[in-house]
């Protein structure tokens, strides 16, 4: 036995004194700070998108109506409900949430009588975890379940494209597509938003499976113009996606247009694939006056029903301003002919160069066929009407597009001003630019606007990619004047526009006339917006039904006009103006024209 | 620990090496060498304390990927040995012997991923599951949502809404629908 054997028994006295390792109060005691504990939502930030439903693995989450939370775009006004009997706190509900509103709270102690009890609302069932800002949430930083970022759309660069009017958005390959639909969390949230509320997270998920044919499917179901809308659409639904709440939305456009392209330009194929081959026919006929969106939507689901079609078309060719509107390096011909060629293949057949109004009237059609439904969109253009307007080099975008596709010779100076904001202003600007840079080697074209840089209606994307071109946008200037010398244009005088709208909200600039400046051009191309021509309307016809305060035809939900059942109208003249509006209306009015014809 | 993992190599030849961090590295090592090479750590490099040992089922592959996780405590390190085993032959040689609480691991994975490592004590009795029929319930081919709806029953009060189908119900009843929802209203 030594020193160190005899002390040691005493050593241990020393610890009496130190604090104790032990918790007291094992039961409050406080969880550490990542701990994954009780949830807590934000309901005001949370859109009821249910992916945290959709990813429980043991199905602990409803999504449930909540009082005070209304339904509207973007928000599906539910929120999730947690059963505590079946969570295992994994926190993937957390992991997956769109908009980093739900989170674990490091609370872990809930004492109840009742088993049953243990099932609740975060954020709205108030628990006293609730401010509790300790515990799980998102991981960030590349550790998120799905890419933040879009996949890159490949283009044409500006100097490749503004010497033609070649189609500069190339669409995605294969893998990119596949990789831009992984990121869609198939909420279906966009689908309200949607005019024609077409099934995106399942035409999405035709494309994860690479099974076209279905997603061809899913498109005809509610568009039967994929390749048009999936290259020109204004895309509503992008503004809503979940997914775009924290990250870039998905590209669901650009991925309606790969699931067009895939298919080949042959009816029979499009027949096969869509179950069209054999329609049993009914002894119906309907017209329609105008071939744009909403008339060939309206064509093919009447033709689908069974309805002979025939559609009265006053332009050579079919599309509307699809075709006379939208400049090809947007949207090629051959891909409106992709689209309207099935339609016709349904035994829709179209009399081209005929104007109703002049060549036929409309009464006329009321007497040979059982309904009729013009569609005849706005392709009036409207003038500023400042002093100057009236002189022959100001010119109107809608006749100048028109033009450009019926290959008439069109006025082409070296200096150009447009006026106007809006995506057919950039349609325009950017067609001209293509034509000066093939007739004088540059561009020098000037686009204003009332409207200021974050105000524009146009597409963002339109104006930058207008301005790579080398296009001058300069917004938020009002024109007072196109100054004319010796019978010519010299240019437009603008001032710095202050208010577009007044405190009633109308319409009413307000203007700061010392920043006054002038834009130098041979030509004023004026594209402020586009009026309807309804001309085709007999005096008589117009006595029996009613226009309301904007000047469009009164219709009621189906499109179906007031004082005349016989007549629907619809696309941009009642609604939108839009491509997808006017799809949506004709799929519609479709219907309607069934039901009230199917009931006669 | 570079000089460690440079001699690892030389003498076992080591693929997928990873310096995830200074004192933390990956490799994967063929399934011959792994228990030698676990024992050589541990007696000649120091890596005595035994932290974890793992599975993931690379299902695609045809293969599980076992993991020893040691630690040195001198060089406040660990190093992590990936292994391969074959998926539809699940077997590899026992390191019982090298840590007794490698018993626990081992009985743990032939639960939960059905394989197996001949000589390991107690290495067929339960672990955490008793009286389990179905295939092992980690392997990524187990249908955890399948096996739990035919062997659970569902809460009764309980009532969920699908967002797309709320919203439609909500703001558009009336407009045109896909079939599938034509066909899910009848």
């Amino acid at each position: 036995m030594n020193l160190t054997d005899i002390l040691t028994p005493f050593t241990a006295w020393a610890g009496v004194f130190k604090e104790p390792v032990t918790i007291k109060d094992p039961l409050n005691r406080e969880a550490a700070p990542r701990y994954r504990g009780f949830h807590h939502n934000d309901v005001a930030v949370c859109i009821g998108c249910g992916s945290c439903e959709a990813i429980c693995e043991n199905q602990a989450i409803d999504l449930v109506p909540v009082e005070g939370i209304a339904t509207k775009d973007g928000d599906s006004g539910l929120r999730p409900s947690i059963d505590y009997g079946r969570c295992c706190w994994c926190a993937l509900c957390v992991d997956i949430c769109t908009t980093d509103s739900l989170r674990l709270t490091n609370a872990y102690t809930w004492v109840d009588t009742d088993g049953d009890n243990f099932i609740f609302t975060p954020g709205v069932d108030a628990k006293p975890w609730d401010e509790k800002q300790e515990g799980w949430r998102k991981p960030q930083n590349g550790y998120e379940f799905y890419a933040k970022e879009r996949q890159h759309m490949s283009e044409l660069h500006a100097e490749h494209r503004i010497d033609s009017f070649i189609e500069f958005v190339k669409g995605y390959s294969k893998e990119q597509a596949q990789k831009e639909a992984d990121r869609c969390v198939s909420c279906g949230i966009c689908t309200a938003t949607c005019p024609a509320h077409m099934g995106i997270p399942q035409y999405i998920k035709a494309i994860r499976n690479d099974d076209m044919e279905e997603g061809m499917r899913v498109l005809y179901e509610t568009n039967p113009l994929p390749e048009i809308c999936g290259r020109i659409c204004t895309h509503k639904c992008e503004d809503v996606c979940s997914v775009g709440h924290s990250g870039d939305p998905l590209s669901i456009r650009w991925l309606k247009r790969y699931i067009a392209d895939q298919i080949p330009s042959d009816t029979t194929k499009y027949k096969e694939i869509l179950g069209t081959s054999n329609i049993d026919k009914n002894s119906k006929k309907v017209a329609i006056v105008g071939s744009g969106p909403s008339g060939l939507s309206a064509a093919h689901y009447l033709a689908l029903l069974g309805y002979s079609v025939t559609i009265f078309e006053s332009l050579p060719e079919a599309g509307g301003m699809m075709r006379y509107g939208i400049p090809e390096y947007r949207l090629p011909y051959d891909q409106i002919d992709k689209d309207i060629n099935y339609i016709l293949s349904l035994g829709v057949e179209i009399k081209y160069n005929v104007k109703v109004g002049k060549d036929i009237t409309l009464e006329q059609l009321h007497n040979d066929f059982d309904a009729v439904f013009a569609g005849t969109g706005l392709h009036l253009g409207r003038s500023t009407r400042v002093p100057g307007s009236d002189n022959k080099h100001v010119y109107q975008s809608v006749d100048l597009l028109r033009d450009i596709v019926l290959g008439k010779e069109i006025p082409t100076e070296k200096r150009i001003v447009v006026i106007g904001g809006g995506n057919v202003a950039m349609d325009i600007t950017r067609s001209m630019a293509r034509l000066q840079m093939k007739k004088y080697g540059q561009v020098n074209i000037i686009t204003t606007s009332l409207e200021d840089e974050e105000t524009m209606p146009a597409d963002r994307e339109e104006v930058v990619e207008a301005r790579e071109e080398g296009c001058t946008i300069i917004p938020g200037f009002g024109p007072q004047e196109i100054m004319i010398q010796d019978g010519k244009v010299t240019g437009l005088r603008v001032w710095k526009c202050l208010s577009i709208f007044d405190e009633n909200r109308a319409f009413n600039p307000k203007f700061d006339q010392n920043d006054e400046q002038i834009f130098e051009g041979d030509m004023v191309i004026e594209s402020i917006g586009q009026g309807m021509d309804l001309s085709y309307l007999s005096e008589e016809t117009k006595s029996k039904i009613e226009f309301n305060n904007r000047g469009r035809v009164v219709t009621n939900a189906d499109f179906q006009v007031q004082g005349l059942p016989w007549l629907f109208m619809g696309g941009d003249i009642i609604q939108g103006p839009d491509v997808i509006h006017g799809i949506a209306n004709g799929h519609i009015v479709a219907q309607a024209i069934d039901k009230m014809l199917f009931e006669k | 620990m570079k000089t460690i993992i440079e001699k690892l190599n030389s003498k076992y030849n080591l693929q997928e090496i990873v310096y995830q961090r200074d004192n933390l590295v990956f490799a994967a090592i063929n399934k011959e060498n792994a228990i030698d090479a676990v024992t050589y750590l541990r007696d000649y490099e120091g890596f005595s304390h035994f932290v974890l040992m793992s599975c993931v089922d690379w299902i695609e592959d045809g293969k599980f990927q076992l993991l020893y996780l040691l630690n040195n405590p001198t060089l406040k390190s660990d190093l992590g040995l990936k292994v391969y085993i074959d998926r539809n032959n699940p077997e590899m040689v026992s390191a019982h012997h090298l840590w007794k609480q490698i018993w626990t691991y081992q009985r743990e994975l032939k639960e939960a991923f059905g394989i197996n490592f001949p000589g390991s004590p107690r290495v067929d009795e339960n672990f955490v599951v008793e009286g389990w029929t179905d295939i092992p319930h980690m392997r990524r081919d187990f249908d955890t949502h399948e096996y739990a709806q035919k062997t659970y029953f569902p809460r009764g009060d309980r009532k969920t809404n699908d967002p797309a189908e709320y919203m439609r119900k909500k703001l558009y009843p009336n407009q045109p629908i896909t079939a599938k929802q034509r066909k899910d209203d009848k």
